[in-house]
């Protein structure tokens, strides 16, 4: 392992491998200010609106489950429409833990892990084995089987109340304080997410995953090992999503399968990646922050039929923006300044 | 002259149909093999069979000392095979450049190599292969004569020993068929590659090739010098469709 400062670049070299990694300071500006904006929306809210915490805190965390999904999507090759499956793992594992081992947030945060570890593993296969409509129906299924699940073993995993009395995440006395901290932590996720995905998709690993969206059988063919990359895609963002599961028990301090495992939430993290752009990583926070926010306004104006308008609306803007609102801004704003590298969307 | 692929008797069926029949040839180090045949003779099935797309059903494939008959294919790339489509599949959303980086990055394990010095050397492929005012241009949005170009870019960068070139003039005008030709002429002089050409007109082999072997209907019927299978009676009736294998 050897690290070496250069002039416009950072470069690592480990074994056999070499990364490079660009430090361009007259491409920081743009990315502190928005950074900088983020930061400062929970704190102006906190002072203004605290009410309106809530609403943040969802949008950061929508964005955090749809740009590892951007990463799973790219680097399988295939859309997964069962996310939050790995939310309800990481979640109730990190809930019954807590609840029933009483293990505080930062050791559920390494059960959470590992059960993503594990369940990513193990559902990797399907990435490899099935495709097209067979991935799509059998990614669907399992979060609704896991739902199931918790209604059939409703001793352990409470599918009818949710868990309830999972150790808060903070407690430092004022609850719109708690909820300002969380808000800028569930920030700090989502830009490490952010930041973790940016480097990946910018790296030379980026250019086997690209291969593999576009044809598996020729990038084989030229040497990837397919396999291998799709197991890595799958079980790494499916880790990260679980962790997703983990914020969720400890922020809410209760933790129930019927809030993340039906279809609706995974509509939700779906729209926030047909808004953004799929494997968009900066759209992917637009879309969260708009479904956040469009959500909460429905739920203002039209109440109780928010339910039905929601989806509507969101079907709607699919249909008319088939590259996403950012995709519709990058267009006009084209700037790439490294080699770069396309994929579908 | 070392041999550097060696075939025995290897056959795969789909279905009903023996698409490859008990065929065994082997190519010299260097040397340019013609293998021609009517379409569908099993030209492209023999190349998905040592490729790695497809597994044999019987016989044994051997390359450089290595037996790679149950390989996986990225595996055989890194040894150093290589192939073009006959139907070109560029990654239709990677830019040219791009597409030619993942095969400089993956095709052989190298040290030391990022994204830009496999990008510093795509760019030589490309230029080799006249595409380099096309390097920012997405595969989809490619010519069918650009795409054959990339496709030999892109096989050329996997750096490889033996080069599968599938029907590189099918669907060209002349003057680009032309240029095909001597492009891989001229690959062959500078990268030192085996090439293992296929090619259902007799004419372009005639050539380019040392050696043709005559695929039909699965079945090898025919292997020599050029001028001995254009010369061949049987096979010119294959060709003219009244023989029966
Ligand atoms: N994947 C496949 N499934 C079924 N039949 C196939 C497949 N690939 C090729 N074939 C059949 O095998 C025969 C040989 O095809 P091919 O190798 O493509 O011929 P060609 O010599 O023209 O390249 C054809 O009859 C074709 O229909
Ligand atoms: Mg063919």
């Amino acid at each position: 392992m050897e690290f070496e400062v250069k002039r416009e670049k950072l470069v690592l070299r480990a074994g056999k491998q070499k990364f490079e990694w660009h430090i361009e300071p007259r491409y920081w500006r743009n990315p502190l200010i928005y950074v900088g904006l983020l930061f400062l929306l929970p704190i102006v809210t906190y002072f203004l609106y605290p009410q309106m915490l809530p609403t943040i805190i969802d949008a950061n965390l929508l964005a955090a489950i749809a740009i590892p999904l951007g990463w799973m999507t790219l680097g399988t090759g295939r859309m997964n429409f069962g996310p939050q499956f790995f939310i309800g793992a990481g979640g109730y594992a990190a809930a019954l833990c807590s609840i029933h081992l009483g293990w505080p947030p930062a050791v559920t945060l390494l059960v959470a892990i590992v059960t993503g570890i594990i369940f990513g593993l193990l559902m990797s296969p399907l990435a490899i084995l099935s495709g097209g409509l067979y991935y799509t129906l059998l990614t669907l299924l399992f979060p609704l089987v896991f739902l199931e699940v918790t209604f059939i073993y409703t001793d352990i995993f409470k599918g009818d109340t949710g868990l309830f009395g999972v150790a808060p995440m903070i407690n430092v006395g004022s609850f719109t304080l708690n909820q300002l901290m969380i808000c800028l932590l569930s920030l700090l996720m989502m830009l490490l997410y952010m930041f973790i995905v940016d480097k990946i998709t910018r790296s030379k690993f980026s250019a086997s995953l690209a291969a593999i969206n576009d044809d598996e059988e020729v990038a084989a063919a030229m040497g990837v090992n397919v396999n291998k990359m799709k197991i890595i895609s799958f079980a790494i963002p499916a880790t990260m999503i679980a962790v997703i599961g983990w914020f969720y028990a400890h922020y809410y301090s209760t933790f129930s399968g019927i809030t993340y495992l039906p279809l609706t939430f995974m509509l939700k993290v779906l729209m926030v990646s047909m808004i953004g752009g799929r494997v968009q990583i900066y759209g992917n926070v637009v879309g969260g922050y708009f479904i956040a926010f469009l959500e909460l306004l429905l739920g203002m104006v039209v109440g109780d039929y928010a339910q039905v308008v929601f989806p509507i609306i969101l079907l709607v803007l699919l249909l008319s923006l088939p590259e996403g609102l950012f995709g519709l801004y990058r267009k006009r704003r084209y700037r790439e300044y490294l080699p770069t590298l396309h994929v579908r969307r | 002259m070392t041999e550097i692929l060696r075939v025995n008797g290897v056959s795969k069926h789909f279905g009903g149909l023996m698409a490859v029949n008990d065929v065994s040839f082997s190519i010299n180090q260097g040397e340019t093999l013609g293998l021609m045949g009517p379409n569908g003779a099993g030209k492209t099935t023999l190349i998905n069979l040592i490729t790695g797309k497809y597994l044999t059903d019987t016989g044994d494939i051997q390359f450089m000392g290595h037996d790679i008959t149950r390989l996986a294919p990225y595996k055989r790339c890194k040894l150093g095979i290589s192939r073009t489509y006959q139907i070109p599949r560029p990654f239709p959303e990677l830019t040219a450049l791009m597409s030619v980086a993942v095969s400089a990055l993956y095709g052989k394990d190298r040290e030391n190599q990022s994204l830009e010095d496999a990008a510093t050397e795509a760019t030589h492929y490309l230029e080799f292969c006249g595409l380099f005012s096309k390097r920012n241009v997405l595969g989809k949005d490619l010519t069918l004569f650009e795409a054959r170009g990339l496709e030999l870019a892109r096989a050329l960068a996997t750096t490889p020993k033996l080069i599968f070139v599938d029907e590189v003039m099918a669907g060209l005008n002349p003057g680009e068929a032309m240029k095909a030709v001597r492009l891989l002429e001229r690959a062959k002089e500078e990268f030192g590659v085996t090439i293992l050409w296929i090619e259902h007109v007799m004419a372009a082999l005639m050539k380019a090739a040392q050696r043709v072997v005559v695929l039909h209907y699965g079945k090898k019927i025919a292997e020599g010098p050029p001028q001995e299978i254009a010369n061949d009676p049987y096979v010119i009736e294959c060709y003219l469709g009244s023989c029966h294998a």
